[in-house]
């Protein structure tokens, strides 16, 4: 019979109609991220050895650092920029920091209204408060994260 | 009375033509008498960029390639890499590779049939794949933080192990899986309007798809049994138990059938390769500058959309001197011109769906 086929989908999207939905109403709640989510970026400048192994492991030269000598002539940091606009976010200047203290965050709400902000100066707005990814962390540190989660 | 041909412009902009594709067609009334296809609008000159990347940022961008499979890209390259190199890859790293590159497999082909009969007119045909391809996201934004541009794959083996959030998700994938298979096939195989549009539109013989150099189910549907996992096996395909569908005329509705039949056999896969996973590591000892001795690699392997090769080419700096990408969409779209003659307007948009094809792995 002719429209057999068709009445045979129908069925399908019939049983569908039933289904629980799938859709999340965002904004009013908020989706649930990796823990591994690749968002933003944080950076704890006290921690930081200033040894641009980040800016070199960087494909797209996003990242550009200073650094300068203290009192006891140390290197250290003095101005860190992202340049978000030229990110790919993959991730790699985060695997190559030594000190783990350049971490991803899992913002995701990143647009901004003017170009200006999409540069990041890490130096100034070190964004710790932002929730931290264990993306690329040390075993330790994302097992506490995990708890501290639950 | 006389009458005369017109040209009509189908893309850039155009959804149909699934990116910026152009087709310049030449009609007379609704059946198509020329055609030229341009393609180009979305380069970005990613092998340029890549003489001046060292070997392992190379790899987020082969993630922009065919972006719907962005895992696969980088499994041909790193096994390019590793091919120059002679690395051995742990055990656990190969599983792990496997069924990845299957998962995004189904991910792939869940676009693919799902927008080719949406471009037909079904619009809930599409919400059903897409709610399937949004599990294997979710699971790949577990290993790797991101949903589309993985960056996963590393040369000798994978940036991290899996994490402990994936497996319950993909458990729930395997049990859930084969119930969205049998309704798919409910929904649209004896769709007669499906059956209408596609029988016997866009057919190709077997000697023309070969001669055009097309590759994947593109091929397959024309009756040509052609898979590197079965006829060249690289990594360790050839532990595993699948088989390669193939269609019978090479039309509009093969390529439906091969497709669908080929989420199947890689759910086989994922399914043997999860149950036999070792423990171990997931990386290689590799040195932390990677310099490969001078020479040239050529590696392909089978992506969703078809033969995906890669060609490397090592002056001893520690960066690549060429890299060149033979991408599967870009062969499998020059049959267009010679298909679409003789063909109304409507069945060229079922031909353009039915071929799968991605613009960022066209231009690259
Ligand atoms: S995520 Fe990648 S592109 Fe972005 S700053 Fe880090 S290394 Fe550079
Ligand atoms: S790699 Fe880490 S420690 Fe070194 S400069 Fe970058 S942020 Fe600082």
């Amino acid at each position: 019979m002719y429209g057999k086929g068709l009445l045979k989908g129908l069925s399908v999207t019939g049983r569908n109609v039933f289904r629980k939905r799938l859709t999340e109403k965002y904004p009013e709640e908020k989706p649930q991220l990796a823990a591994r989510w690749r968002g933003g970026f944080q950076l704890d400048v006290n921690e930081c050895i200033a040894c641009s192994l980040c800016e070199k492991a960087c494909p797209n030269s996003a990242i550009k650092l200073t650094t300068e000598k203290n009192e006891e002539n140390k290197k250290q940091l003095a101005s860190y920029e992202l340049n978000q606009s030229y990110c790919l976010f993959c991730g790699l200047c985060v695997e190559a920091c030594p000190k783990k203290c350049l971490r991803f965050t899992r913002e995701f709400e990143t647009a901004t209204y003017h170009k200006e902000e999409v540069k990041l100066d890490l130096f100034k707005n070190q964004n710790l408060s932002a929730s931290a990814s264990i993306y690329a962390q040390p075993e330790k540190a994302t097992e506490a994260a995990r708890k501290e989660e639950k | 009375m006389k009458t005369q041909t017109y040209t009509l412009n189908l893309g850039p902009q155009h959804p149909s033509t699934h990116g910026v594709l152009r087709v310049v067609l030449e009609l007379d009334g609704e059946t198509c008498v020329g055609s030229k296809t341009h393609v180009g609008y979305l380069h970005r000159g990613i092998e340029k960029i890549l003489e001046d990347r060292t070997y392992p940022q190379v790899i987020p961008y082969t993630d922009r390639l065919d972006y719907l499979a962005g895992i696969n890209n980088n499994l041909v390259y790193v096994q390019t890499m590793e091919k120059m190199m002679n690395i051995e890859i742990p055990e656990r790293a190969e599983y792990i590779r496997v069924m990845l590159a299957e998962l995004m497999r189904i991910a792939s082909h869940m676009v693919g049939i799902g927008i080719y009969i949406m471009d037909l007119g079904a619009i809930s045909a599409v919400f059903y794949p897409f709610i399937e391809r949004e599990k294997i996201l979710d699971m790949m934004a577990h290993l790797s933080g991101s949903r589309m541009t993985f960056n996963y794959m590393r040369i000798g083996g994978l940036a991290h192990d899996i994490h402990s959030d994936f497996k319950p998700e993909l458990d729930k994938f395997i049990v859930e899986f084969p119930r969205f298979i049998e309704d798919y096939h409910r929904l649209i195989d004896d769709n007669e309007i499906f059956i209408a549009r596609t029988k016997n539109v866009g057919t190709i013989t077997a000697e023309k798809a070969k001669s055009y150099g097309l590759t994947g189910p593109n091929l397959r549907a024309c009756g040509v049994k052609h898979d590197i996992r079965k006829t060249n096996p690289y990594g360790i395909y050839n532990r595993f138990d699948f088989e390669v569908p193939v269609g019978e005329i090479g039309d509009c509705y093969d390529r439906y059938v091969v497709r669908m039949k080929e989420v199947e056999e890689s759910f086989k896969i994922i399914q043997q390769a999860y149950k036999e996973l070792p423990d171990g590591p997931v990386m290689a000892k590799v040195p932390k500058l990677i310099k490969p001795p001078i020479g040239d690699v050529y590696h392909q392997t089978e992506n969703p959309k078809g033969v995906l090769g890669c060609y490397v080419v090592s002056d001893g700096t520690p960066k690549p001197s060429r890299v060149h990408f033979r991408r599967p969409s870009f062969n499998n779209i020059s049959i267009f011109d010679e298909i679409f003659i003789g063909h109304k307007i409507a069945d060229i948009i079922a031909i353009l769906a039915s071929f799968d094809f991605v613009l960022g792995e066209v231009d690259a």
